[in-house]
């Protein structure tokens, strides 16, 4: 019975979360403190495109920052070759002759992973400020100042944008992924925004320190999650990451569920990951607010609460075929919250960030997204299990190294007119 | 029981469960709203709405040109836009000529009288002058505009030479110029951009204030200047970080290079010298010249004291207060001032972009 009144505590909790996050976002006072900044002394930048055999998708991204509206003179992008067996490497190669602003780092050995190519490539930046992509995102002209804007504040360590699936129309999986995405952007990491809380560097569209991440160690390379570790880390070094929801930036989204279980399947890892690595530390740093605190410790527990979901369910059959007594009112209030509103909290988000978006028809998949749901429900429990098999059973028999498990493109060709041309990039309407 | 209540049962059962996800099924096979969500396209551009009227207006250059030779007004059509060509100097706005009218294309100077409403955007290749209290829609002008006293312009403003506003005028939304804008007492604004934003006692030059008034030209010796080209790098990782728990107050006359972080109030003592960035979780106080030569991020409301100076950019989360003599950006290095509201005396100088984003005043 403790147990599960302890499972129903925090299905409580995180429905009461998912609530404050929505209704902050639908009718609290919205925080944008870096949006208008339009002139500046705009400091000199280094992007770095993370690209792993992308030769589908790599020219658009170095088409897309070529004619992003940012001082030339000011913007150095490198594009980090991490071990590619395709045609990465010449398609990069042809762009840095054409362009003197792109310095290539191909990378031929080393550890596996995006955090230790990152790691690699850190020692070419020479600027302070360092914008990260991933090679399958295609950014707007004015995204590198949205990007950087926020770091004229002396306590930002971090920044993250807002992600926006572009192959939304092409199966029902990616029109569910383009609802999800829409409700933890627009809401749960706005609301953060908004309450001074802990946004999430996400590892793509995102920004950060160079002094911020040399003094607290550089990118973690034995993380499967940098983004989340990273996050952690600079939440307890005293920095903070702030999210623009503005800076919006296209990405593609798995359009087979196979590889979409993959993807969150190692997210679940690499969050869980964090969590075991700074679960004490953020809840005994001294430099947090109470609610900073409280909320970071949430965010390191969202996918846990998918096999303490599952347990739950199980105890209730059990609980109630062996006839045990669920206590009083509370119990009950807390059971219902638990079948209903528990489950439905997040689809309350998920249709508030739709309205935000001004979507119309989309919303009607809502229920639909109750499919994806139970997907990452079970992919995440798996994930969970195994990382404790491996935390406990699997050690005796040797460890287990951190696999990179690369996200499978469906892209197969640049989307951008002349990608492989210097004319400006136009988005073709197919897509 | 019927042999077909089974068969029943099952396909009410099957209906009443199908139904809640009917909408969806039929959006995914009708793929009405199928399309990726459209991305920000805002440039940071504050002349957006101006490029695109002069670019619209341009195919009429002709007509326009053959209306000021002919010294007459004539009425055209473009894109289903009704638009007004004014040759003549002397035109009255008639309310029967311009009904109906989008755009006022003037040859030369376009003058509109005092008290007159006019719902329409104007463009003139000469200056643009307002009456006491008449409105405007919006107004590009390829040399000076002029807005007399309680005059107003309800979208978006932009001259291409240097704006004037006279006391009691109110520039709703864009407000920009090529070379300067002036603004007398009580002027109201929103969203303003200029190389030179000056807010004056009155038309008379002598009141602007001068760079040599600042006490932070003490750094015009070479000295001095030098200094300031390597302290004045706001993104050197070099700088210490000092981070406070409470209020933080930099002494008078002191200077400190690092990037000051207070969770409390922060205060920057008079004639002192912050050589890195601030940023307070409350208000923040920069007393009599003072120097911030970082930014300014303020979780309160930000007072800038007389004849202090800060690099920008400054954000603040409620209110700026500038007093006189205040100095934001340099030519050279434009910035930002952005807040809920603005309040700022007369005598300042400032240079990029202010952002008031409820209301921006100058102190009547």
């Amino acid at each position: 019975m403790d147990l599960f009144g302890t499972i129903l505590f925090l299905i409580c909790i995180y429905t009461f979360r998912h609530y404050f996050f929505t209704f902050n976002r639908l009718f609290g006072k919205q925080r944008h403190p870096y949006v208008d900044l339009e002139s500046a002394s705009w400091p000199e930048i280094t992007v770095l495109i993370a690209a792993h055999n992308e030769e589908a998708v790599v020219a658009d991204i170095m088409k897309a920052l070529i004619e992003a509206d940012y001082p030339k003179e000011k913007m150095t992008i490198i594009p980090v070759n991490d071990r590619s067996t395709d045609g990465t490497r010449e398609i990069i190669d042809a762009f840095a002759e054409q362009h003197p602003s792109i310095e290539p780092f191909h990378r031929v050995g080393g550890k596996a992973g995006k955090a230790a190519a990152l790691k690699d490539a850190m020692t070419l930046v020479k600027t302070e400020v360092v914008l990260i992509f991933d090679a399958d995102y295609i950014p707007g002209k004015a995204l590198l100042r949205q990007l950087v804007a926020p770091f004229f504040d002396p306590e930002i360590g971090a920044v993250m944008g807002r992600v926006v699936p572009l192959n939304v129309g092409k199966k029902c999986l990616t029109r569910l992924l383009d609802l999800e995405r829409s409700g933890g952007y627009q809401v749960d990491q706005q609301a953060r925004m908004n309450l001074h809380l802990v946004p999430q560097y996400g590892g793509t569209v995102a920004g950060v320190r160079k002094s911020a991440l040399q003094e607290i160690g550089g990118w973690n390379e034995n993380a499967l999650a940098e983004d989340t570790d990273l996050t952690y880390r600079l939440l307890i070094a005293g920095w903070k990451t702030a999210y623009e929801n503005r800076a919006e930036c296209y990405e593609e989204v798995p359009e087979r569920w196979p590889v979409r279980v993959r993807q969150i399947t190692r997210w679940a890892k690499g969050h869980n990951q964090a969590m075991a690595s700074y679960i004490g530390r953020t809840a005994r740093c001294s430099g947090l607010g109470w609610f900073e605190r409280i909320d970071g410790l949430l965010l390191l527990g969202v996918y846990l609460m998918g096999p303490v979901l599952l347990l739950g369910w199980l105890l209730a059959v059990v609980l109630f075929y062996t006839g045990a007594q669920i206590g009083g009112g509370l119990t009950v209030l807390a059971l219902g919250a638990f079948t209903t509103l528990g489950n439905f909290a997040a689809f309350f988000e998920i249709a508030a960030a739709a309205r935000l978006d001004g979507s119309r028809e989309r919303i009607r998949l809502l229920p639909l997204t109750l499919f994806g749901f139970t997907v990452s429900l079970i992919s995440v429990s798996q994930a969970a299990w195994q990382q404790a098999y491996e935390g406990t059973v699997g050690n005796f028999f040797g460890n287990h190294e951190l696999v990179w498990d690369k996200t499978e493109r469906s892209r197969t060709a640049p989307v951008l007119d002349d990608a492989l041309s210097p004319s400006a990039p136009v988005l073709r309407e197919s897509v | 029981m019927l042999p077909w209540a089974p068969l029943a049962l099952t396909t009410v059962t099957a209906v009443l469960l199908a139904l809640p996800v009917t909408p969806a099924l039929y959006e995914l096979w009708k793929r009405g709203d199928a399309s990726a969500l459209p991305t920000s396209r805002h440039d940071g551009r504050i002349t957006n709405f101006a490029d695109v009227l002069r670019t619209r207006l341009e195919p009429l250059r002709p007509q326009l040109e053959c209306c000021r030779s002919e010294r007459e007004v004539s009425r055209t059509a473009l894109a289903g836009m009704e638009i007004l060509l004014v040759g003549t100097d002397n035109f009255d706005f008639d309310s029967r000529q311009i009904q109906g009218i989008s755009t006022l294309m003037f040859g030369d100077v376009a003058q509109i009288p005092a008290g007159k409403v006019v719902d329409a955007d104007v463009y003139a290749d000469g200056p643009i002058e307002l009456g006491e209290g008449a409105a405007l829609r919006a107004a590009l002008g390829r040399d000076d505009i002029i807005l007399g006293k309680n005059s107003s312009v309800l979208r978006w403003l932009h001259g291409e030479g240097n704006v004037y506003l006279r006391p009691g005028s109110t520039a709703y939304g864009r407000l920009s110029a090529g070379q300067s804008i002036r603004l007398e007492r009580g002027c109201a604004f929103q969203h303003m951009h200029a190389p030179q934003i000056l807010t004056v006692d009155s038309d008379d030059t002598r009141a602007l204030p001068t760079s040599d008034a600042h006490v932070c030209q003490a750094q015009k010796d070479s000295e001095e200047k030098a200094e300031r080209l390597v302290t004045g790098d706001m993104f050197t990782s070099s700088r210490p970080r000092l981070r406070v728990e409470g209020d933080f107050v930099l002494p008078a006359g002191e200077t400190l290079n690092a990037n000051v972080i207070a969770t409390g109030e922060l205060h920057i003592g008079r004639g002192a010298r912050l050589l890195g960035s601030a940023k307070s979780y409350r208000d923040t106080v920069i007393d009599e010249d003072a120097c911030v030569h970082g930014s300014i991020v303020c979780g309160g409301t930000l007072w800038l004291g007389p004849r202090t100076f800060a690099l920008g950019p400054v954000m603040a989360e409620f209110d700026v207060l500038i007093a006189r003599g205040a100095r934001v950006g340099e030519p050279d290095a434009p910035t930002t001032i952005s807040s809920s509201g603005a309040n700022i005396s007369a005598g300042c100088q400032l240079h990029g972009t202010v952002w008031a984003r409820v209301r921006g005043s100058v102190e009547a």
